[in-house]
Formats: C-alpha cells, structure tokens, sequence
C-alpha cells in the first residue's frame, strides 16, 4: 500500500514538472492588451499598394463599448489567424492578417446575406463583407437607433435614395419614418416604434429617463401602466402614462417610425423583391401596422419595448406618425359621415316639403292672377 | 315677362373660377375619398389618386388666385361683406324665407343685382368659406404634399396628424357643402335659372311683384 501511494506522488509531481516545461514552449494566451500595446498608437499605420496608407490604431475606448468587448470576445477571437506574438520581429504577427470571418458565430445572418443583392455584387468585381456596412471595431447595439440613425450609418453610405423612388409620392417623408429594410427586406419582421418626445427639452426621453419620471423601473413599468395585466397597453392605458407624465411637469408626444426587428433576415435584400403597393401600408387592416411598441432605449443601444393598442396609432397621443387611410382616425369619419347625411337630409327635407307644397303655391298664384285681372 | 331684363351678374374671370372650383372640388373629393378609403374603394390605384389630387390641388390654388385677383383687383370683394348695420335682420328675413316663406310662394327678401348679388347668408357663408375654410383646406392640402418640406410649419401646428384632421374635416364639409350649394342654385324662379347664369353670366331680373307679401 505505501509502494503504490510513492508511485502516485512520483507520477503527480512527474506531471506537474512536466506542465511547468510545457507551458512557456506554448506561449501565453493573447490579450487584448497585448495588441493594444502597438495599436494603441494613433499613428500606427501600414503602407498600402499606390502610395496609400492604411491606418491601424484601435481606440480603445470606443472599442471597449463595442458590442464584441462587452460580450466578452477578445481581439483574437475574430483575428483567429494571429496565434502568437512574436515580439523578435517588426510586427509581431503575420502582417497581411485573412479577412475575419464574421459567419463563423453569425452562422444566420451570414446565411440570410449569401442570397442578398449586395452578396451577389461580388460578381461584378465589388465585395462587399460585413465590415463594410456594420464598420471594424465599433459595432455596437443597432435596436434603439431611429430610422434617421440606423439609414445614415448603413445604406445611405452607399445610396441616394432620391435618385430611385420618384414613383413613390412622398419621398422624403417615406425615408424619413419608414427604414429601408422595411420595403427592401419583406421577410422581415417589423413594427412600429414610438419613442416619448418632451415638448419642453425637443428631445427624445430615453428609457432611464421616463422611467424616471415615472418613479419606476424596467421591471416596473408594465405593472405600473398595464393595469389589466394583458401584456398590452391599450390606448386608456397610454393616456393614464401622458397624464401621469404631465403631472411630472412632463408634456410631450408620441413619435412613431415604422422600423424591422433586428433579425438576421435584413441581411436578405434583393433587387425587384421591394414592396411597391402603396395599398400594402395604407389601410387600416395593414399588417404593417399591426405591431406597436413603446420603446425604452437604453444607453448601450439596446431597447425594452412594450406592445401598444394599435387603435393608438388612431389617438391623438400620436401626432407626428400619420400614414394616410392607414392610420386614419375613425371618429373623424364618423363626423364626415354625419355632415354629409346632415347635408343630404337638409337638401331631400326641403324639397319634399317643397313638393308638397307645391298645390297651395300653385292655387296662391292663380287666386293673385285672378286678383290681378 | 315684360318688366324682366337680363343682368350682368357673373363677369368672366368668376366664372372661369367658379367652374374650374367645381370641377377640381369633384375630382378632389373622388380623389380623396379613393386616398382615405383605399381599402374600400376602388376607382383608382391610390398612387394615381394621390398624382391626380396633387395636381388638381394646384389648379384650385391657381383658381383661388384668379378670384383674389379679380375680386381685390376691382375691389368687387366688398360684395362678400354683410352690412353689419343689416345683417342680423336680413338674415332673421332671409331665414324666414327659406324656412316657410318659399313653401307657401313668397318672393325672396334677397333681390339679384350686380352691385347687391349675394344675400345675407350668403355673404355671412361665402366670407367664411372664401376668407378662412378654402385657404386652410388649400394651406393644410400644401403641407400634406411635402410633409417632410414643411416639417416645420407642421409642427408649430402640432403634427401632421392635427393637419389632416383639419383637411379631412374641411373634405366633409365641403362635400356636404356642394350638395346644398347645388339645391340652393335651384331655387332661383325656374330651376335652371342661377346654373345657366353661372354659364352665361346673366341673370334674369324680376322686378318684384308689388304685392303685400313683398313689403318688408
């Protein structure tokens, strides 16, 4: 028994040395640190071909933001080709790094993209890979930016929307409340966006500060509005949330903008596959407006959103977000209706009553010729 | 009749206006009742319903400038003005009129010159529809064409939404409007009589019958 418990402590200390030699020849795990010791300088750069010069600093602090640090992902994860830092040489890892292969934890979105339009423009000499549109080292959260936000930081980089939507009436004001994606990428899901805008700041509250006002939190914030606990603020619900704003000095509006969910299916444009039936948003029974949140946008770019009544996009608590026929108010037709029944009835009243009348006019008449001669 | 005589009532440019008015108000409510109602109707795709309302759109603004022109040019414009002095009681007597007076065959208090051509209610109806409804409907119809053009203007007024409601409850009225305005474009001494005049522009005067009926 002793002889076998010496043979276990020589195998485990036989072990151990052999780990403590092993583990130097193999090199330490690369940190961002590490990288940020060259990268870090601003002026860090690299000749290109033709006299260009491509620029290699990383700011730290904005990349420390970025959606990838704050999930963890280190710069080697996506620079998987840089397995060691040899500090011997000029640049401590291969200079001409291979192209980061996003699809390799994007597997969906990757997917979605390899059937799009802009996938397809490889063949005519243009690669577009998704840095080209979604930027190197700043990505950050995408949900809580507004149409005006999310089309200057991707397609209209690369397109003037202007010079291809003169069918479309209303240009402007389409790209103004409705993002491209929500034509160009059909598959997609979308919704209608309302953010609270403070009438006395001009700006938009963001989640932490209407919750604020509320006296509330993100969890609090459905028990404190929706009091039927259905899941769903109804349009009395969203005006007990104006009034209990207002009582906090607070008076503002709803802004609506039609938006897609963040889902890997935006990737999937293709050219012709965009809606261009104007009736297709503009009746009340669109499925484009069938779903409305109120949404929370937090500083990180994310957003908590909360199902909404539809029949709000009808209330006057949504002054700025109007598709024609779409989002109309009904009341209104009611009046219309009333007025021109009001109008008809005045008009068929006075001449039935004319008509009847007509035999005691026509005896006045003759009795006056008659008077008359 | 003998003692009747034809009268210059309507000059050319007002009627110019007037017809051009009619025309573009019918396209405009078929038009806009294809815009707001898409779902039901059918009589245009609401692409060309919305091209076609644009467009008659600035022919009645064009037309609403030609009255201005006319009516300020000639400084006829105070036809429109009730007397303030006679307003009340001439409407009271125009109402009364219109109310049993014209069932039992009284001649209209309001008698047709070119000096004098609108009654009471007419001139209280015509200031309100020519001086404040048709320049909103006009105003609020331009900032719904170019919404994102004239953001702000739309927003002083407090969101697009405020300015259609303006411009939808002046689309009702005015639609109600033209069926009254043409009945009572029938109750001239035949039926015809004001809409050939709206043509023509000649009315036929009446001396009024010396009778009991017609003292004031």
């Amino acid at each position: 028994m002793k002889k076998k418990t010496c043979f276990m402590v020589g195998v485990f200390i036989l072990f151990m040395s052999s780990c403590l030699i092993l583990l130097p020849s193999q090199g330490h795990a690369i940190e961002n640190d590490d990288c940020m010791e060259c990268h870090s300088d601003d002026s860090l750069e690299r000749s290109e071909s033709e006299g260009m010069k491509e620029n290699l600093f990383i700011d730290y602090n904005r990349f420390k933001f970025s959606v990838h640090n704050v999930n963890g992902i280190t710069c080697v994860d996506c620079h998987a080709d840089v397995e060691e830092l040899n500090y011997d040489n000029d640049v401590p890892h291969p200079v001409s790094l291979a192209m980061v292969n996003c699809d390799g934890c994007h597997e969906e979105e990757g997917d979605a993209y390899l059937d799009s339009v802009h996938k397809k423009a490889g063949g005519k000499g243009i690669t577009i890979p998704c840095y080209a549109c979604h930027g190197y080292h700043f990505v950050s959260h995408l949900e809580a930016d507004s149409v005006f936000e999310r089309e200057n930081a991707f397609c209209l980089r690369c397109h003037n929307p202007d010079n291809s939507h003169d069918w479309l009436p209303q240009k402007q004001t389409h790209f103004a409340f409705v993002e491209c994606a929500v034509c160009h990428a059909p598959d997609s899901p979308r919704y209608i966006a309302l953010r609270f805008y403070d009438l006395i700041s001009k700006t938009f509250l963001s989640g932490d500060d209407l919750l604020k006002a509320m006296g509330t939190d993100y969890e609090g914030f459905m028990a404190k509005i929706d009091l039927d606990k259905d899941d769903i603020i109804s349009l009395d619900e969203l005006e007990t949330l104006v009034l209990l704003l207002r009582q906090k000095d607070i008076r503002g509006t709803f802004h609506g903008e039609l938006v897609v969910e963040m889902v890997p299916t935006v990737h999937h444009i293709n050219r012709g596959e965009a809606n261009r039936e104007c009736e297709q948003c503009h009746n009340p029974e669109s499925a484009f407006f069938s779903e409305v949140y109120i949404c929370l946008n937090k500083d990180d770019g994310t957003r908590e959103h909360h199902r909404v009544e539809r029949r709000v996009l009808e209330s006057y608590y949504v002054n700025h977000f109007y598709a024609i026929g779409g989002t109309r108010v009904r009341l209104l037709d009611k009046i219309g209706l009333a007025l021109i029944v009001g109008g008809l009835s005045v008009v068929t009243g006075h001449l039935l009553v004319r008509i009847a009348t007509a035999p005691a006019r026509r005896r006045r008449k003759e009795k006056k010729d008659e008077f008359s001669i | 009749m003998e003692n009747d005589k034809l009268m210059y009532i309507h000059p050319a440019p007002v009627r110019v206006w007037h017809w051009v008015n009619a025309v573009g108000f019918i396209i405009l409510i078929l038009t806009g009742i294809q815009i707001r109602f898409a779902e039901m109707i059918d009589l245009f795709s609401l692409e060309e319903a919305i091209q076609v309302h644009n467009y008659v759109g600035f022919v009645v603004i064009a037309a609403y400038g030609l009255w201005v022109s006319y009516y300020f040019g000639t400084m006829k414009i105070k036809l429109y003005f009730p007397n303030p002095r006679t307003f009340v009681p001439d409407a009271i007597k125009q109402l009364k009129y219109y109310g049993s007076g014209i069932f039992k065959g009284d001649p209209n208090p309001h008698t047709m010159t070119p000096d004098n051509k609108f009654n009471a209610l007419q001139k209280k109806a015509y200031v309100g529809i020519m001086f404040v409804f048709l320049p909103a409907q006009m105003i609020t119809g331009l900032f719904l064409w170019r919404v994102k053009g004239f953001e702000n203007y739309i927003d002083l007024l407090g969101g697009v939404k405020i300015v259609s409601t303006i411009h939808v409850l002046l689309f009702f009225f005015f639609t109600a409007f033209i069926f009254v305005h043409f009945y009572l474009s029938t109750l001239g001494h035949t039926p015809l009589a004001h809409l050939k005049a709206m043509f023509t522009g000649y009315e036929e005067y009446h001396e009024p019958p010396p009778s009991e009926e017609a003292a004031p």
